[in-house]
């Protein structure tokens, strides 16, 4: 916010990447949550709970004042120095959290929303299979091709 | 300017900072009491003005922050009051100088000052200096207070006279420039006539002009010059101080929208206690500003409405109080000295924001907090991270809160200290909890849907139990690593699951697990963890007894059978069904007895890795006292369901209910209560226990049983035994009855049951001499009984198997008589060893081993005494007997032979000794018969008619059972083995086929033949004279219920030459007078016909009188029709 980011805008052609993707049931306990450089996942872990503070706060900042149908994407939740932090929430109060590279400088705001989008849509389909329990973690293969591709360059 | 101060507001910037300072030896506590008592002087009033202002106390303050009260004046030490405690005029002149010595330290800005010295009386205390007060006592403090309150009087007076002197000083005067101890070198040498200096001067003393307004309590007046300041200072970009300026505009406007100032105060110091009691004040202040922003003026802030309106116009909107407060952050972002300036703007900025609400701005300022670099001691770094972590709880994130919170817990042990505090992380740790979803007073609620972030929840509950550890705290380390393997089990991996339970495991053998309920800390209990996962309890069932123990009620009085709800109207429902059978699901039928040993079944589950040893397992219980007796199992890795049982002793009759069970895992003693595991399938808790039964134990002479039988078909079995007969033979046996219970026996009574799975075949009885019984009790404690039974085989004797069926085919010498089963005759191929009385061949008696008969019978024994017999309770025992018949003697064919009287008949017998030794077979009239082992021989005896007709009043099958049974005692056969004397009965009765019994009874057709004059049943010899007639008379009464006849009878002489031929000419040998031969008319029941004629032998000699019959209807068998032949013996002289 105060410390504007100072690194050159470089603007590298549709490189997005993820550093750390998760999904956040409604009542605020992990489903998913997967990270690239695996070996630091406890900060990850933490990075992505006390972001949820943010998203409930604008939760209940919508609550209060619209009742039509609000934006799924909650756009940037809170930056830390070397992480970006962005929300998205699904009308079942399902959370996805992406963190990006603060470094990488180069994504615009519509790759966010794409890869929220892709990533709801893999949910869904994860929901879809009569074998999985909602509420357990997700452990399946394609959901785990689709973070992966996004951990990836896209 | 290092140190910054994390416990400022906005409101402190109209407050009068004044340092209390302790001097000489006064102790902490006396001090920090008259510390409360001073700081308890919040406000500063003038007597003739509606104005007030607020004081600030503060125990430390560094002097070189002094410095910077040019740029915020409640910065600036204004006020020393200096405590001290003196026992003499010496340490008093000591304590005078030390005081001096503070006084230049906090330099010349003081506007007052003040001591109070405690401890000295007397002429001492005559002392000429105005700035000492002598205060005699810590009680009195009355006299103190008001002395304060004079001090802070005076302290505004000077505050006053301050404000004035600046108000007046022309905009045309010299000002001098304030400044910034860092920028004292910067302007050095700098034109102080430029028109850009000069301004520079200008708004920097408008800006400190509107502090000092502030402080003073004139709003309005500081707005204004906060105004003018920030207009002046923006045009020459002067932007410290422009900040400066934009911050006291944030703070007036806050102070104008929320001037409760006084309860914040207040409550800062009262600590946590009143926070509720001030949101809630400064909520309805929000309130009140958003109706009416001008009337919100209770501090005497003035009541003149021009200036209210005044003071409304120059006030900031609450969204543009933050807005300025941003831009003035990022002002003083620009200043690397004026760090610790910017960090306390974002935090009071955070605070004012915590008040509107607004909650994301907050956020976003604290984030900028954290970024804010400041060199900072350790402990200021701790302290740091709490306040950020406070904040962040004050804005409702509160897992940013415990983030930092956790942080600071870290910073207090950190490696670089040289004394770890690990007292002050333990209690930092905790108070994270509550943000990670943790609860440690109530695991359950983490059990049963687990709420929070694993990982993270993992990680703070490891770092909980290694500060308690450190602490030195071993019962709290162990309750919480007790904790967390309860509650996180589900999340650990085996390895963890390894490492953590051998940590517990290692703790719990320094400090037993508490069974009480621990204190943490004041406001924070504990109660014992129940590991109710380790292992974890599926099920829970109550066995019944063993059926020799089972109680039984005596009379089948109101039972369980009556529970049908009247309540429902309807006649027939399912739900009515549905909750009946559900009742029924939860109602135990069975009993246990006091003082007996009852088990209650678990199936248990390990869930860890590794072999899971429970000591110290046993049943908690309600109800009556129960003994409860602890097991210790140990369960395989990942066991699966692995049954357990518990058992008890009730003590005392009545209703007990197992509530749960008790165990220790890893030196942790657990109490798990069924209530509490939602997990485990409990049908019903509750039982019966009836009082105290006596216990016996049944023994036989016989050998128990090895083989298997089916217990199912009578019921529970508790003992079994195996005999084996020879059929027909009975045998005694011995059984013996102890009583090895404490209760006396008494009552006894026995009753046998049979199987009849082999009902025609016969049975086997058994019996016992009841009286004999019942002297025999009662039964005391450890004493015995014997009791004789006698068992008896009464099979068929039949050849069942059908061997030497086929002997008989040749031997049916009775005309006509078909008398053994066609099936029979079909089935077996025709064979032709027909040896009559003499030994079969050899593989005849070889035909495969002969089947044993077998027959299951127990014999139930009821007996009661004791309490349990008053109750209306007895035990049953029961004695399965096994009862295997050998085949003794076999009849294999029976066939009866008229006899030559009618009345008589022969019942031929074959009879084939089945046994492996010889035996001998006895009848009534007969002689002894010896039979060698396989021998078939044939024997005759003969029987008197049954007269059937008499009693023809029972089924026709009763009657052919009785008849049968009358043939049996009449024959009266026995047999007897030589070589060990064994002997038994050999019943034909259920060999005589109902074809014998037909020819054994007499005919119902009674004939009487009556020649001359000499009845004839057959071998009477009549004698009579040539040429003499010999009447013949014939008399046939229809004994039966059916008309007979018509029939046709003749009368026909003959000559047996005895070698076969017989001559039948003998027309001119015999004349009848008369006709030889006439036609019988139907006879009705009852009825007689009677047929006369006479015959004449012509020559003497030996004749035969054939008397032949013709059934022209064939309705009756021919045994019936058969008439005698008279033999005739003719002499040469007339009789």
């Amino acid at each position: 916010m105060f410390n504007v980011a100072t690194g050159g805008r470089r603007r590298r052609a549709f490189c997005t990447m993820a550093v750390c993707v998760a999904v956040i049931t409604k009542e605020n306990y992990p489903l998913y949550i997967s990270n690239v450089p695996a070996a630091n996942e406890l900060k990850f872990h933490y990075t992505v709970h006390t972001s949820l503070d943010v998203v409930e706060e604008k939760l209940s900042a919508v609550g209060k004042t619209t009742s039509d149908l609000r934006e799924l994407y909650l756009g940037l939740l809170y930056p830390t120095e070397d992480y970006k932090v962005y929300g998205y929430v699904a009308n079942t109060k399902v959370k996805f959290v992406i963190v990006i590279d603060s470094s990488n400088t180069s994504f615009r705001d519509n790759e966010i929303r794409s890869m929220f989008r892709k990533l709801h849509t893999a949910y869904t389909d994860v929901m879809c299979n009569p074998f999985y329990t909602p509420g357990d973690p997700i452990q399946s293969k394609t959901f785990d091709d689709v973070i992966s591709s996004m951990m990836q360059v896209c | 300017m290092t140190e910054p101060d994390y416990t400022q507001s906005a409101e402190d910037h109209q407050c009068l900072l004044v340092v209390v300072k302790p001097l000489g030896s006064i102790s902490k506590s006396n001090f920090s009491c008259v510390f409360n008592k001073i700081s308890s002087v919040e406000q500063a009033t003038l007597q003739d003005s509606h104005r007030a202002t607020w004081i600030r106390y503060k125990q430390y303050y560094p002097p070189e922050n002094n410095d910077w009260g040019d740029f915020q004046a409640h910065r600036r030490v204004v006020g020393l009051i200096a405590v001290a405690e003196a026992r003499g005029t010496q340490e008093l002149a000591l304590i005078f100088e030390s005081f001096d010595g503070l006084r230049g330290e906090y330099g010349t800005c003081l506007y007052n000052w003040r001591m109070f010295v405690f401890g000295l009386t007397g002429e001492v205390v005559e002392q000429n200096r105005t700035d000492v007060d002598f205060v005699g006592d810590y009680e009195r403090l009355d006299g103190l207070t008001r002395t304060v309150e004079e001090f802070t009087s005076s302290l505004f007076i000077v505050l006053e006279s301050k404000r004035l002197d600046r108000a007046s000083e022309k905009a045309g005067d010299k000002m001098p420039l304030l400044c910034v101890p860092f920028e004292k070198k910067d302007f050095v040498g700098l034109d102080t006539d430029s028109r850009n200096y000069r301004k520079r001067c200008q708004g920097r003393m408008r800006k400190h002009v509107g502090d000092l307004n502030l402080q003073a309590g004139l709003l309005h007046e500081a707005l204004v010059n906060y105004h003018i300041a920030v207009e002046t200072l923006r045009s020459i970009n002067d932007f410290l101080w422009l900040a400066a300026a934009l911050e006291g505009l944030c703070v007036a406007s806050v102070v104008s929208h929320y001037g409760t100032t006084c309860m914040t105060t207040k409550a800062r110091h009262q600590g946590a206690s009143t926070q509720a009691e001030r949101e809630q004040r400064s909520r309805t202040g929000t309130q009140e500003v958003l109706i009416d922003p001008g009337s919100l003026t209770t501090n005497g802030i003035g009541g003149d409405p021009s200036l209210e309106i005044g003071r409304a116009k120059n006030c900031l909107s609450p969204d543009d109080i933050v807005e300025k407060y941003r831009e003035a952050i990022s002002f003083y972002a620009k200043y690397r000295q004026a760090a610790v300036i910017e960090l306390e703007a974002c935090i009071k900025a955070v605070r004012v924001l915590a008040l509107q609400k607004k909650r994301s701005e907050a956020a976003d300022f604290l984030q900028n907090a954290i970024y804010i670099h400041v060199d900072v001691t350790e402990d200021e770094r701790i302290q740091r991270y709490s306040v950020l972590s406070e904040l962040y709880e004050r804005i409702g994130f509160r897992r940013k809160a415990a983030f930092f919170k956790r942080i600071s817990a870290m910073q207090c042990v950190r490696a670089a200290l040289p004394e770890p505090g690990w007292k002050a992380c333990y209690e930092l740790l905790l108070d994270t909890l509550q943000g990670y979803n943790i609860s440690l007073d109530n695991p359950q609620s983490s059990t049963e849907s687990h709420h929070g972030w694993p990982a993270v929840q993992l990680r703070i509950l490891h770092e909980l139990v290694y500060s308690a550890q450190r602490m030195g705290n071993p019962a709290l380390s162990v309750h919480h690593l007790t904790f967390l393997l309860h509650s996180m089990l589900d999340f650990l991996s085996e390895q963890e699951k390894k490492e953590v339970s051998q940590t517990l495991e290692r703790y719990a053998a320094s400090c037993r697990g508490h069974s009480t309920t621990l204190e943490i800390r004041e406001s924070l209990k504990v109660q014992p963890i129940a590991l109710s996962k380790l292992p974890i309890v599926r099920s829970m069932k109550l066995i019944n007894l063993p059926p020799n123990l089972r109680p039984v009620k005596l009379k089948s009085g109101d039972g369980l059978s009556t529970p049908i709800s009247s309540s429902s109207p309807f006649i027939y429902s399912p739900i009515v069904v549905q909750q009946r059978r559900e009742q029924r699901a939860n109602q135990i039928d069975f009993q246990w007895v006091q003082g007996d040993v009852c088990e209650v079944q678990l199936m248990v589950y390990n869930p860890m890795p590794f072999e899971l040893r429970v000591e110290n397992m046993g049943l908690l219980t309600s109800g009556v006292e129960f003994e409860s007796l602890p097991a210790a199992l140990s369960l395989p890795a990942e066991s699966g369901l692995y049954p357990v049982t518990l058992v008890g002793v009730p003590k005392i009759p009545g209703p007990i209910t197992i509530a749960g069970y008790h165990t220790e895992v890893f030196g942790i003693p657990s109490r798990c209560m069924l209530q509490n595991l939602p997990h485990c399938k409990v049908m019903c808790s509750t039982v019966e226990v009836v009082p105290a039964l006596p216990l016996t134990q049944l023994t036989t002479s016989l050998p128990r049983c090895s083989g298997l039988i089916a217990p199912s078909t009578l019921g529970d079995v508790c003992c079994n035994a195996v005999v084996r007969l020879f059929n027909g033979e009975t045998q005694e046996v011995s059984v013996q009855l102890e009583n090895i219970g404490k209760q006396p026996v008494e009552s006894v009574e026995l009753e046998v049951t049979y199987n009849h799975q082999q009902g025609d075949s016969g049975t086997c009885g058994m019996t016992w001499d009841t009286q004999e019984l019942q002297k025999l009790i009662p039964m005391q404690p450890g004493s015995l009984v014997d009791l004789t039974l006698s068992i008896h085989a009464n099979f068929d004797f039949s050849n069942t198997d059908g061997s030497l069926a086929d002997t008989q085919d040749e031997m049916s010498t009775a005309p006509g008589t078909p008398f053994s089963s066609p099936a029979r005759r079909v089935t077996r191929p025709h064979k032709e060893y027909h040896t009559p009385g003499g030994t079969p061949p050899e593989q005849n008696g070889r035909l495969g081993p002969s089947p044993l008969k077998i027959q299951e019978a127990v014999l139930l024994v009821h007996y009661t005494g004791g309490p349990g017999a008053t109750a209306g309770y007895s035990r049953r025992l029961s004695l399965s007997i096994l009862i295997e018949v050998e085949p003794s003697v076999v009849f294999t064919n029976l066939t009866a032979v008229p006899a030559t009287s009618s009345q008589r008949c022969h019942l031929v017998i074959d009879v084939q000794n089945q046994m492996e030794h010889e035996v001998q077979l006895q009848s009534i009239h007969n002689d002894d018969l010896l039979l060698r082992p396989h021998e078939n021989k044939r024997m005759a005896a003969q029987l008197h008619r049954l007269n059937g007709s008499t009693d023809g009043t029972g089924s026709p099958r009763g009657l052919q059972r009785a008849e049968a049974e009358a043939v049996c005692r009449q024959l009266g056969l026995r047999w007897l083995i030589l070589s060990n004397g064994r002997k038994g009965e050999a019943s034909v009765a259920r060999v005589v086929s109902p074809a014998v019994l037909e020819q054994l009874r007499l005919a119902p057709l009674q004939w009487d033949v009556e020649v001359g004059g000499l009845t004839c049943i057959g071998e009477e010899l009549v004698s009579t004279g040539v040429g003499k007639p010999l009447a013949v008379t014939i008399r046939l009464t229809n004994g039966t219920a059916v008309p007979a006849g018509p029939f046709c009878l003749e009368l026909r002489p003959f000559l047996d030459f005895h070698n076969g031929l017989q001559d039948c000419a003998l027309k001119s040998v015999a004349v009848f007078l008369g006709s030889n031969s006439s036609h019988l008319p139907q006879i009705q029941p009852a009825g007689v016909a009677t047929f006369h004629c006479s015959c004449l032998f012509l020559f003497p000699g030996d004749f035969l009188l054939d008397i032949q019959f013709q059934d022209g209807t064939g309705q009756f068998p021919a045994s019936w029709l058969c008439l005698p032949t008279v033999h005739v013996h003719v002499s040469e002289q007339p009789a």
